[in-house]
């Protein structure tokens, strides 16, 4: 055994960008690794980012595999570890192992028109499958995004998103009425009815809140969306990133290592203990 | 191999041992653990359980995987911890704590190899002996595939013949410590065999506890997740830890990092035993738990022992020590719940 | 002792009535001799409550749950618990009250007299049979217990397996009770930190040494925590993160909760952990001896916690758990207190 897969490989931040000011701030945070090694991976996957000293952080690689010059992790600022990154500068080391878990299978969705629907944070692991699909543009039909955050300020990639307009449709919302908001008014589940994509031909991947996801996928089945279709991911407490130490289970699933990407089909015989 | 080890050679051949890390059952006032033993005398056959199975020293309870410092070229440094390089033998392993140990072998196994664990695991020999009588009240090991006398995850098994034991060794490793000794040990005679069968036979008749159909457990599990049926078994718990943390195969951790000083930074990188029974084992950051009570923790507990553990490895997460029961401070008794489970519904 | 059918006849009658929504205390368990808790909410299951010596545990701490999970409950069944009390039992409930944990209406106290006797400590029962298994244990109203094993039945002077807290006990009869079963007993009692004695003649670093091998055992299991009905605080100290939290709080005061314990079982933090839950139960703990009892390592935690009861005795002349209305140790102060720097 010549790899350990406890220990971390070091990183250096080389770009960050502030997403979402405010209480709940978000910035989203471009690394590149300081040794050269054989990281790759899959849209969906997460790493598990070391701030040495304060602990490890499951985060999802919002950055496209594609994209072979940096990793990039959009994250939220909510405890010990995320924090600590939001107080880093460019420059700055932090660890990295992984990639983890299973990915969104999007070989399987060649040819598929492919509907993302994401809420607040949730956008990120699915900017990583969005842009995985624009740049193989020709392997995939329609694509349109759905997402939506409490207000404008809380949404991220607000420049990206301005720019992903020219490309695919983009239905955006917010939660409650702001001044010179043109687009939709409520949470993103109410967007999807009110927007009614077609299940023909197609897969959703919707990544947010576990309220929002409990209510779009209702919103799905409502339009008709078999349980097949749905796609979603699943957070939980993580230690280990690696189906050893016991915490983030479903059922017999662990969600760092099986998961934490779902099809509803799947999702719904397992223990609702997410 | 098998060979008969008189117990006046015991300690010529432990004595042979000498460049080997030995641990043995140690009664420290009215407790027996696993001890480092510098020249063990004797085993002593009758020993109640052990308070902590030999898990302890496979699966230490404080494992230090790195250590991390400021450096001025990189801006840190991290250097990994491995395990000390020295081949240990564990003397008077129970049975069903040596087989505990080829269920946890699973979960440190796979795409992720633990390389901490595997070190331990690897470097160290398991002697272990027949539980002639049952080293406590709550054994149950013939309900879940064990007996007292098993031979699972063993390197040598040793059975005490009141004046010699009766030495089956199992693996290539066994077989090494016995070569190192060659003229300690004599072959087994007829009789020996005879009554190596009438001991080990005696041994299981004399375990008294047992589950009824467990193999009806896991299927029927699966239909009680949602059930009130937790609520009620977990009223009197107190959300310790010591069903999970005395477990020969809970295998749960944390990992935590250890700041020695923050400027410049230098610290450890550590991983402790941790357990499903605390609340804090699942919260998540935002306050949010997904086992939010002490019935979701219980239900967690049996179900990865008798359900989760079964569709994943074929096997239950359980070898019948009984330290759960015999040291839970309400007395939950796992076997009595799980012939509620069995029954449930009946 | 006190005979279980009063005790049966008195919980049958407040459960038909409707005065409890459930009466906590003890029944047979399935692997042996030892009582475990019983949570009774029929009055069709009252006839498995026992009585006997092995009932020793100090159900109180189940008042703590019970609290909580009320406050999780929409529609929380305001009548009363039933709690069956020993007298050491009754003083936890007198600190609960003393600290406003819980309300006088919430509960309907059950108190039992040990009168003469007291309640057995297993592992020294364990110890005098030898690792026999003990069927049944009974009070012969002499002193004495009977024990029945499979070999038949042998007589044994309580002493010499009574819990050590029975042994130095200052509270053989409830303290506060709604229903009272048994007669109030005076027995004597020499010295009441007798058993402190042997470790307050070491040296001081002999004394180091004691309790570096012992509290070195500790697996950190936290059950002399998790059992003990002082215990109740939401979030405590040695939890590396916070249990209170609301969607209000914030990441940056997350972050910076001191980790004042790591989870490691070094001697350091060992000792920072027991040292700290003695300290907090300093004028608190009422020696129900529930932390030593459960101990999986056989630390004697009770010295900790006797030793502070001693201090606050002679420092403060403070008793913990007899009066509802004094105020308790930590939170008052009084002229004739011996440190001065609080005025």
């Amino acid at each position: 055994m010549d790899y350990n897969v406890y220990i971390p490989k070091l990183a250096k931040i080389i770009e960050i960008k502030e997403e979402v000011g405010g209480s709940r701030p978000i910035k989203s945070f471009r690394t590149h690794f300081i040794n050269k090694n054989d990281f790759s991976h899959r849209c969906g996957q997460s790493a598990m980012i070391s701030v040495l000293g304060k602990g490890e952080s499951m985060i999802s690689i919002s950055s496209s595999p594609l994209v072979k010059d940096y990793l990039q992790f959009s994250i939220l600022k909510m405890g010990r570890v995320t924090t600590a990154l939001h107080e880093m500068q460019v420059g700055n080391v932090i660890g990295i192992r992984g990639p983890y878990g299973n990915g969104f299978p999007i070989e399987e969705w060649k040819g598929k028109n492919l509907v993302f629907i994401g809420g607040g944070i949730g956008l990120a692991p699915i900017w990583s499958v969005l842009n995985t699909a624009l740049g193989k543009r020709e392997d995939y039909g329609d694509l349109i995004l759905i997402y939506g955050a409490r207000t404008s300020k809380d949404l991220v990639f607000n420049d990206e998103l301005k720019e992903l307009k020219k490309k695919i449709t983009v239905f955006l919302s917010v939660d409650v009425e702001e001044e010179g908001w043109k687009e939709f008014v409520g949470f993103v589940p109410q967007n999807v009815t009110d927007k009614k994509p077609s299940p023909k031909n197609s897969i959703t991947v919707t990544c947010g809140p576990p309220i929002m996801i409990k209510f779009v996928i209702k919103a799905l089945k409502d339009l008709g969306f078999e349980d097949e279709q749905i796609y979603t991911t699943v957070e939980n407490k993580m230690k280990c990133g690696i189906g050893k130490c016991g915490r983030c289970n479903i059922g017999k699933h662990y969600v760092c290592k099986d998961g934490p990407v779902y099809s509803w089909a799947q999702l719904k015989n397992l223990p609702q203990e997410y | 191999m098998e060979k008969i080890l008189t117990k006046k050679s015991f300690s010529k051949w432990v004595k042979k041992l000498e460049s080997y890390k030995i641990y043995a059952p140690v009664k420290n006032d009215d407790l027996w653990n696993y001890e480092i033993i510098d020249i063990p005398e004797s085993i002593q056959p009758d020993y109640p359980n052990t308070v902590l199975s030999p898990k302890k020293i496979i699966f230490p309870q404080r494992e230090i995987f790195l250590e991390f410092k400021a450096s001025n070229e990189e801006g840190l440094e991290v250097k990994e911890i491995l395990p000390e390089e020295r081949p240990a033998i564990i003397f008077g392993v129970r049975p069903c704590d040596a087989r505990a140990l080829t269920l946890t072998d699973n979960v440190f196994k796979g795409d992720f190899e633990d390389p901490y664990y595997w070190k331990r695991r690897n470097q160290t020999i398991l002697i272990g002996l027949t539980c002639n009588i049952p080293p406590s009240f709550d054994c149950f090991c013939l309900s879940v595939g064990g007996s007292p006398h098993s031979k699972d995850g063993l390197d040598i098994l040793m059975t005490d013949l009141e004046d010699k034991y009766y030495i089956e060794s199992l693996t290539k490793k066994g077989n090494q410590l016995i070569n190192l000794a060659k003229d300690c040990f004599e072959e087994p005679k007829v009789m020996d065999k005879k009554d190596l069968e009438k001991i080990q036979a005696n041994s299981e008749i004399q375990i008294k506890r047992q589950i009824k159909d467990i193999k009806k457990i896991p299927k029927k599990l699966k239909g009680m997740f949602d059930t009130p049926f937790w609520d009620k078994e977990s009223l009197s718990c107190i959300q310790c830890g010591i069903c999970t943390y005395l477990c020969p195969t809970c295998h749960c951790f944390d990992i935590n990092d250890e700041v020695a000083s923050s400027a410049p930074l230098k610290g450890k990188r550590v991983r402790t035993w941790d357990n499903c029974q605390f609340p804090d084992f699942t919260m998540h950051s935002s306050g949010h738990n997904p086992r939010p009570d002490k019935a979701s923790r219980l239900r967690q507990r049996i179900l990865h022992k008798f359900q989760y553990f079964v569709e994943l490895y074929e096997n239950f997460q359980c070898v019948g020590c009984g330290r759960c029961i015999s040291k839970c401070p309400v007395g939950i008794d796992i076997i009595e719940v799980l012939d509620k489970v069995r029954d449930y519904g009946l | 002792m006190v005979k279980v059918e009063d005790i049966k006849k008195e919980a049958k009658r407040i459960l038909k009535e409707g005065k409890v929504k459930y009466i906590i205390g003890y029944k047979k368990s399935t692997n042996g001799l030892m009582s475990v808790p019983a949570f009774i909410e029929s009055p069709e299951d009252v006839e498995n409550l026992i009585w006997d010596p092995t009932c020793v545990y100090n159900l109180t701490r189940f008042l703590v749950d019970e609290k909580r999970r009320k406050a999780r409950e929409k529609n929380p069944d305001e009548r009363p618990v039933g709690i069956v009390v020993k007298g050491c039992d009754s003083r936890a409930i007198i600190v609960l009250l003393q600290e406003k944990f819980i309300n006088r209406e919430n509960i309907y106290v059950l108190g039992i007299s040990c009168e003469t006797t007291g309640v057995l400590d297993e592992k020294k029962l364990l110890k005098k049979l030898n690792g026999k298994k003990a069927e049944k244990v009974e009070y012969d109203e002499k002193d004495n217990f009977i024990i029945t094993t499979l070999d038949g039945k042998s007589k044994v002077p309580a002493d010499e397996i009574l819990a050590e807290r029975c042994l130095e006990c200052r509270a053989n009869f409830p303290v506060i009770n709604d229903i009272l079963f048994g007669e109030k007993v005076d027995r004597k009692l020499d010295n009441r930190f007798k058993s402190l004695e042997k470790i307050e003649s070491l040296s001081k670093e002999k004394r180091w040494g004691f309790w570096k091998e012992q509290l070195d055992k500790c697996i950190r299991c936290y059950a002399c925590r998790s059992v003990c009905p002082m215990c109740y605080c939401d979030e405590c100290v040695v939890d590396t993160i916070n249990f209170a939290v609301t969607a209000d709080t914030t990441a940056e005061e997350k972050a910076q909760r001191i980790k004042w314990v790591e989870k490691s079982p070094t001697t350091s933090e060992n000792f920072v952990y027991h040292f700290v839950r003695a300290i907090h139960l300093a004028g608190r703990c009422i020696d129900c001896g529930e932390c030593e009892r459960v101990c999986p390592m056989d630390i004697p935690l009770r010295f900790l916690n006797k030793k502070m009861e001693k201090e606050a005795k002679e420092l403060f002349d403070y008793d913990a758990g007899f009066d509802p209305d004094q105020p308790s140790l930590v939170s008052c102060f009084k002229d004739e207190d011996p440190e001065d720097f609080i005025r």
